[in-house]
């Protein structure tokens, strides 16, 4: 009997910080090679990169725009493929929403490997043991969502019960009965299991067996995530991943609450100032621009994410890690920063003060043009309608008006009235 | 072993088994083992990759060799 290893790959995880960047070099240079056989890298990248600091140089930014444009040339998949995509043991696509053209990626068996394995760094490094029972509440489609969890689950000798197309009820009846220890889902919808669970008059922290929430897909403030935890009794791990990449690139770490790990043997990441776009320091909030390490078919380079992160180093979390970390995780995209009245508002900063309240079951936020005035209108739900009215609304619309400086109008709505939802939430409407 | 290192014997085992593996799913004529062969590359390869022993691309390879 081994004694408990808290890293996955300890070699990789604690490397120096000088070993670690040769390391992503060597890895850096082999995937500019691979990326000769891609029409549409082949003419961004050139071919004698010398370094880092020639690399961040010369190869020009990219952003989902570009890519989906190069993918519509020759549908699926376009310019991008590296290599023939009849190597492709899965196809993957973006959620597609807002009516945009979804982006499509593909992994072979080999690059499909890798992304669990970054999963499975994951989830060891949170805590999670062979043996243990793990649910995973997403819908099992072309979204890339939880599906490199369930496979990495079972790489590692967990129990995966796959709840695709269950409605809540079924899943609190699960989570009770078998005595799960792990769920996969959005913040969204681990608050939505909470809510039913009290419906159907269960106590999940005291009738369940959860020790461990791996939340992801969306940006959560730190309100939500002590609701999750307070109704759970578990532990709360924020992941981010996305589908470009093929997998999860960072995680919250045991070492601290806020401190989201990057896997950086898997991706390169800068931070840019978002409208210089040039690097930022640490501490610095800026958008995250990514380089995949890991894929041979659908490669990605210095990837203009819209991610808000500020990157702190290694050395400032105690776990041990020679990675450096994002505060908080993503705390926001570039794209849903919204003024009002002069005044700087994204999604996450609203729900960071609503989910404060215990008396909210659910929300939505409508910035709307009034008579020339742009006005915020928050659309409140009650826990408890008969007990809540009216004093609530006042008390988040001076809790918002103390915290962001803007003063919304708060409208109370019946129980069940605003949408409920499971993957990625859309609760901010900008109606001007 | 609990330093969370290899050993040199563990090491060399490790590169072994991938170099032994490779060279049956490239040239492997039994579909059955070829194929096998094919996802433990893939596995081992990620080991390789977490130790920071190899990193490769390899399928376009197998593809132009059919």
């Amino acid at each position: 009997m081994t004694a408990d290893q808290p890293f996955w790959n300890p070699r990789t995880e604690t490397m120096p910080r000088e070993q670690l960047r040769a390391w992503q070099w060597t890895k850096l240079r082999r995937a500019m090679a691979q990326a000769r056989g891609s029409k549409f890298w082949a003419d961004r990248i050139p071919e004698d990169i010398t370094s880092f600091e020639d690399y961040v140089r010369r190869v020009p930014l990219v952003t989902k725009k570009d890519l989906v444009a190069a993918e519509e040339i020759a549908p699926p998949f376009g310019l991008l493929p590296s290599i023939d995509p009849s190597a492709a043991v899965r196809f993957h696509q973006t959620s597609g929403t807002s009516g945009n053209t979804p982006l499509r990626t593909f992994d072979t068996a080999r690059d499909w490997a890798w992304a669990v394995d970054q999963w499975c760094t994951i989830l060891h490094g949170v805590g999670v043991r062979p043996g243990q029972r793990a649910i995973l509440a997403f819908g099992y489609g072309m979204f890339i969502g939880f599906w490199g969890m369930q496979d990495a689950l079972m790489r590692m000798g967990c129990a995966v019960l796959p709840s695709g197309s269950m409605d809540s009820a079924t899943r609190v009846r699960l989570l009770v009965d078998y005595q799960i220890e792990v769920i996969g889902c959005t913040p969204t919808y681990a608050l939505r299991l909470l809510e039913t669970a009290a419906d159907m008059g269960i106590d999940l922290a005291a009738d369940g067996n959860l020790k461990t929430v791996i939340t992801g897909a969306e940006p959560r403030p730190p309100a939500t995530v002590r609701a999750i935890e307070r109704g759970f009794g578990a532990k709360v791990f924020d992941v981010a991943g996305m589908t470009e990449l093929a997998t999860v690139f960072t995680f919250e770490c045991p070492g601290g609450p806020g401190i989201s790990h990057i896997i950086e043997p898997a991706a390169i990441e800068e931070v840019l100032h978002p409208e210089t776009r040039e690097p930022v320091g640490y501490g610095e909030r800026g958008v995250r621009v990514m380089t995949g390490l890991g894929r041979e078919g659908w490669q990605i380079f210095r990837y203009w994410t819209e991610d808000i992160v500020i990157k702190r180093p290694w050395h400032e979390c105690p776990c041990g890690r020679t990675w450096d970390w994002y505060e908080g995780g993503i705390i926001g995209r570039a794209d849903d920063m919204r003024k009002i009245r002069g005044i700087s508002v994204t999604p996450v900063m609203v729900e960071d003060v609503v989910r404060g309240f215990t008396e909210v079951r659910e929300f939505q936020t409508v910035l709307r043009a009034d008579r020339g005035l742009d006005v915020m209108v928050l659309r409140v739900e009650p826990t408890d309608p008969a007990s809540a009215r009216p004093e609530l609304g006042e008390r988040i619309a001076a809790e918002i008006k103390r915290t962001i400086g803007l003063l919304p109008m708060v409208e109370l709505v019946e129980p069940g009235v605003l949408p409920r939802f499971e993957a990625k939430a859309v609760r901010f409407h900008d109606e001007r | 072993m609990t330093s969370g290192e290899l050993t040199p014997r563990e090491e060399r085992q490790l590169r072994e088994c991938y170099a032994a593996l490779h060279e049956l799913a490239a040239t492997c004529s039994v579909p059955s083992v070829r194929t096998a062969a094919r996802a433990a590359v893939a596995e081992v390869h990620v080991a390789l990759d977490g130790q920071a022993l190899d990193f490769e691309m390899y399928t376009h390879r197998w593809l132009a060799e059919g």
